[in-house]
Order: C-alpha cells, then structure tokens, then sequence
C-alpha cells in the first residue's frame, strides 16, 4: 500500500514538473513579440572641440588680418610681422600688440557702437562667425547678451572694437 | 550640520592651520634652501659668436693669428700682440697695425670706458670650457647648465633654463616674470627659443621675457608695433580681458589651453608702456647706446644699449644679453677684431651703466663669457680689408674660452687657472655658470637639488 501512495507521488511530482517546464516555454512564447529600438552611441562635443591644430604666427597674422580688414596682405608683410612677433618673448602680449596696431589703422571693418546696439544678438551671432567660424551655443550668446546689454549705455566704453580684440586674443582662435 | 560635512571642514581647517605657516608672504612654499644671495642683480653677458682664446684672453692679436700663415713678406709688420679688450681685461694694446678701431681703416682704438678693468674688478678664469664648439649648443648650455643638447636648432632646451629655475624656486613674488629678461642681438639661430625650456615640470610658465631689440625696435617694429594702442587699463583693457577669459574657459572644456610666461597685467601693461617709451626714444636718438655707437657701433653695441634701458626700467634679478657681431670671424676676421673691440666697448658701458643705476650699483653681478671659441688655424677665406684669414670653430681650440665675473662679495684681481689651484682636478666649464648665478642669488641649493645640471656641474665659487 504504501509502495503504490510512493508511486503516485512521484508520477504527480513528474506531471508537476513537466507542466511547469511547459509553462515556461509556452507562456513567453505566446507573448507578442516586442520591438526594442536602440540608439548608436553618439559622442557629443562642443562645437570648438574640432579645433586641434595651433596656428603658426604667419597663419594667426594672415586671417586676423583678413578678418578685421577683409583683405589680404602680402607674403612679406606676413613675413615681417611674424618676425616682430618672434622678438618678443611673451606671445600673448606680442599679439595684443599686433592686433591693436591693426585697430589703430584705417580700414578696419567693425560695426559701429549703434549697430551693435540696434541688435547685440547678431552682432555676438557675427562676432562668433567672423573669428571663431561657428555659431555660439546658448551658454556664450546668453552670456554676451548680458555683457553687452549691462554695458551698452553712452556713457559705457565698451566699443566692438573692445569686443573683436578679446575674441581675436582668445585662445580659440589660436586653433583651427 | 551633517556628521560628514562636519568632519570634513574640520579636517580641512586642520590642514590649512597646519600648512599656512609654511606659505611665505613671497609666495614660496618652502624658504629657500640656499645661504643668503650674493647679490640682487644679475648680468650674463653671453659673449657670443665665437671669440677665439688667442685674440681674447691670449692677447696675441695679429701675431697669433695671421703672421704664420701670411707671405713672408709681410710677417713682420703682422708680428704685432696686444689687448683689444681694454675695459675687460688687463694688458696694454697693440702699438701698431691697429685695424679694430674706428675711423678710416679702423686706425684709432676706442679708448677705454672703465677707469679699472674688470678682471682688476673681479676674476677671471682663463681655463673655462664650452661643452661645445657650436653657437646653438655653447648658449643652450649656458643657460641651461646641462650639456645634454642634442636637440637641433627650432626646438627649445630639453632641460630647464637658469629662468625657469629661478621663478619655479624662487617664488612669483621675488622673481615674477617681468624680473627676468633676455636680449638676444637677433632673431636668428633659434634665439628666441631660449628663454624656457620644453621641461613639463618648468616651461612656458616660468620663462623669461624676450626682445631682441634690432628687430623689436627696428624698421620692422617701427612699421608693425609701434602704432600699437594702449588701451586703458581699466576701461578697456578690463572688459577685453573679461570676455577674453570667458572665451578661453569656454574653449578649455574641452581641452586646450595656450601656454604663456605669465605676466600679470600689470606687467604687460608696464612692457607695453616701456615699448611705446622706446620707440620714442629710438626715434629721438636717446637710447642709452654705448658712447661710440653713433660713430662705430654695430649690432651688439645697439643691443647693449636697449639692454640699459630694461635694466634702468625693470631692475631685473638676471638679465641675459647675448651678442654675436664676432661671428663674422669664418669670413671677416678685420670685422671680427673690431667687433671684438665693440663687444669690449659695449660690456664696458653696460657696467658703467650699472654703477651710475641708484638700484643696482654695488648690488650687481656680471658674467661674461662666449658660447665657444674658434679653431687653432685659419680656414682659407682671406677678408677683403687686410688679406686676414678667417677662422671656423669645429675644433678642440674652439671649445676653450674664458669666463669674466666682477660684483660684490668675490675675490677681486684674481685669476683662476690650474696653475694657482692645484688642487683643483677638474676643469671649470660653462655648465658651471647657471650653478653660479643661482649661487649669486641664493637658490643653489634649489638649482643643485633639481639634479638637472651636467655632472660636475656646481657654483664657480666652489670650484675655487
């Protein structure tokens, strides 16, 4: 009697076990089938991180040169202002030089005080094209349109020229 | 507060308790190691462009250089020695065939500026060696006090400059950028590149500010700086700085940030001023300019001239002149004799120049040395002047040169060579001379402890 109570146990531990691998493998199965949309991983960069390469002097005097004056100048005046830079010992301060000895010659190409202020948006949109060649993330146009909107009153000095010296000394123009 | 952040700002303010004392009002982290500096001021004249022994030191003038080699003819009249160098060193000058002086033929020798030559002043050392028989490699050395230059001309020393060692170890506040300058006689030979090192522990950051005045102040610096403006400091230049600097932490996120010597802009703000002050000066022929320089100067008599004028403007703690007019020697050796007699004639009137500075006189070392010699034996290019022959510098004569030093608290009239200290086993070399200024100044232990001199290197005051 008790061999046979053994018997049924077993059978009904085997038909439990059964149905429970059957359960597994048919109630996923009978699941509708999801789709899983993936995205490729993307790096995503500042819009200046693209600039890896230092200008030489010669390059650095060649497009401020044509950015301030919109023309060119000749191989031998890039030649000699590259000397004059190479005289002095403190780059930075050589091309502060450089540059306001650009602003204090005729025929520099800047807007004027009242331009910038009929549209500070355009003219930082303008600055940030003409010297860094992109256009400014929301972070740097808010910033310039606080800098410059605070400061734009008559009695204010803060010119465009003011504006194009600190971009052309910035250490992102230096890059290309 | 939480038991974290209160634990944490206790054990800040418990670091910061511990190491204030230890941050100097010089801004030094540590007080200098050395023993208190010899003097405030420095001057190292790198007597440069090839000077030959004989014709320097040796005092052979003509009859070392040409009479063996001439037509016999003429050997007679070339049998001629004497002292071309008359504010440096003693010796009375050649009697005849004078044609290093000013004049037509080079006939009337500058008279002497200093009424006590400065070997009488100081010391000589007639035995020093140049680690190299090159210009680029003999200034690399000078200035880096390490003979490792095996880079090639357009790339910076390998190893520290005397300037990087003295602003890193010296502190911003004795030694800021605008204390240390080097003028250099030219653009040329990579001099430029001289002021700091490619060190990553040293460089830009604390290199030295550079003009070389012949170009800086010359045609092409009158064409391209001198219109400069300067913008006022506070309400022009502030805001430029402002949004430069925003620009600049926009572009360092992602990495990139431009090296500089780091002057403050104060510092630029005063060699911008200085600038415009000597383009004005140059144009109203007022520059401290050696006393012959209208009438017979050159490059290295116009180069000590601006030279003066840093000094007077900036006191600096070491100020680098180089001078090179000698070099004309592989071709011109009538030229080389009368750049010589310049070169004299310059490192005279920069000593006088010191000596009449409220700031500086009695408180200056100056050094003099070359970066290499010249040959034993001429080369076969005749001048056009005199039928001399010129001399290259490629052999073992060319790594002899001597070393000059005058200024408070050394032995003075003395002459160092193997003779008067026999004791002395090794040789005395320009590796020596960056040891010896860092001595000068107080910061040898510093510059010794970097463990970046040559082998052997150390204070010529120790070597004697």
């Amino acid at each position: 009697m008790k061999k046979i109570s053994n018997n049924i146990s077993i059978r009904s531990q085997i038909i439990c076990l059964f149905l429970l691998i059957s359960l597994c493998l048919i109630v996923p199965g009978c699941r509708k089938e999801e789709k899983l949309f993936d995205v490729n991983p993307v790096a995503l960069l500042p819009p200046n991180s693209g600039k890896t390469k230092l200008k030489t002097n010669e390059q650095y005097i060649a497009i401020l040169h044509a950015n301030l004056f919109q023309t060119a100048l000749s191989a031998n005046q890039i030649f000699d202002i590259g000397q004059c830079m190479e005289s002095i010992g403190d780059q930075e301060l050589a091309r502060e030089l450089v540059i306001s000895n650009f602003m204090n010659k005729p025929g520099t190409i800047i807007p004027s005080k009242a331009e910038m202020a009929a549209d500070v948006n355009k003219f930082i949109v303008d600055s940030y094209n003409r010297f860094l060649v992109r256009n400014p993330t929301e972070a740097e146009k808010t910033y310039f349109e606080n800098y410059l909107t605070a400061r734009i009153t008559p009695a204010d000095t803060i010119m465009p020229e003011l504006v194009y010296v600190s971009f052309a000394l910035s250490n992102e123009y230096m890059y290309y | 507060m939480e038991r974290r952040d209160f634990i944490k700002k206790t054990g800040l303010a418990a670091i910061g308790a511990f190491a204030a004392p230890y941050i100097l009002p010089t801004g030094r982290l540590f007080a200098s190691t050395g023993a208190a500096p010899l003097a405030n001021h420095v001057i190292l004249v790198m007597f440069a462009g090839g000077v030959r022994k004989q014709e320097s030191i040796g005092q052979t003038y003509l009859q070392g250089s040409q009479m063996l080699y001439a037509p016999t003819q003429a050997q007679a009249e070339l049998n001629v020695t004497g002292n071309i160098m008359r504010n440096m060193l003693e010796g009375a000058a050649p009697t005849s065939k004078i044609v290093y002086g000013k004049g037509a033929g080079g006939q009337t020798p500058i008279a002497p500026l200093l009424s006590q030559t400065l070997q009488q002043q100081g010391m000589l050392f007639t035995e020093m060696k140049s680690s190299s028989a090159g210009h680029y490699g003999g200034l690399n050395v000078l200035v880096q006090g390490n003979t490792f230059v095996s880079q090639g001309l357009k790339q910076r020393p390998v190893n520290p400059t005397i300037f990087e060692y003295l602003r890193r170890h010296g502190g911003p506040v004795d030694f800021p950028a605008s204390k240390l300058w080097f003028v250099g006689n030219g653009i040329g030979n990579s001099l430029p590149l001289l002021n700091h090192s490619d060190h990553p522990q040293y460089g830009t950051k604390y290199g030295a500010n550079f003009f070389a005045p012949t170009i800086t102040f010359g045609p092409k610096g009158d064409s391209y700086l001198r219109d400069a403006r300067i913008y006022h400091p506070q309400d022009q230049l502030a805001p430029i700085y402002e949004m430069k600097y925003f620009l600049d932490n926009s572009f360092e996120n992602v990495g990139k940030t431009l090296p500089s010597i780091g002057n403050t802009e104060a510092e630029k703000d005063q060699i911008k001023h200085f600038m415009k002050t000597m383009f004005d000066k140059t144009t109203a022929g007022t520059i401290a300019f050696p006393p012959e320089h209208a009438s017979a100067g050159n490059g290295d008599t116009a180069t000590v001239g601006y030279a003066c004028e840093v000094l007077k403007e900036f006191k600096p703690k070491l100020t680098v002149v180089n001078l090179s007019a000698v070099d004309t020697c592989h071709s011109a050796f009538t030229d080389y004799l009368k750049a010589l007699h310049r070169a004299d004639h310059a490192v005279g009137h920069l000593w006088n120049f010191v000596q009449n500075d409220p700031v500086m006189a009695g408180n200056t070392t100056i050094i003099a040395v070359p970066d290499c010699g010249r040959d034993a034996t001429p080369n076969y290019i005749k001048d056009s002047q005199n039928d001399f022959f010129g001399y290259d510098h490629s052999d073992a004569n060319a790594l002899d040169v001597f070393c000059l030093m005058a200024g408070p608290g050394m032995p003075v009239n003395t002459t160092v060579n193997s003779a008067n200290n026999p004791g002395f086993s090794s040789q005395w070399a320009t590796a020596d001379i960056v040891p010896t200024i860092a001595d000068i100044l107080g910061l040898k232990a510093d510059v010794m402890g970097a463990n970046m001199l040559a082998a052997g290197a150390g204070s010529l005051f120790d070597k004697i």
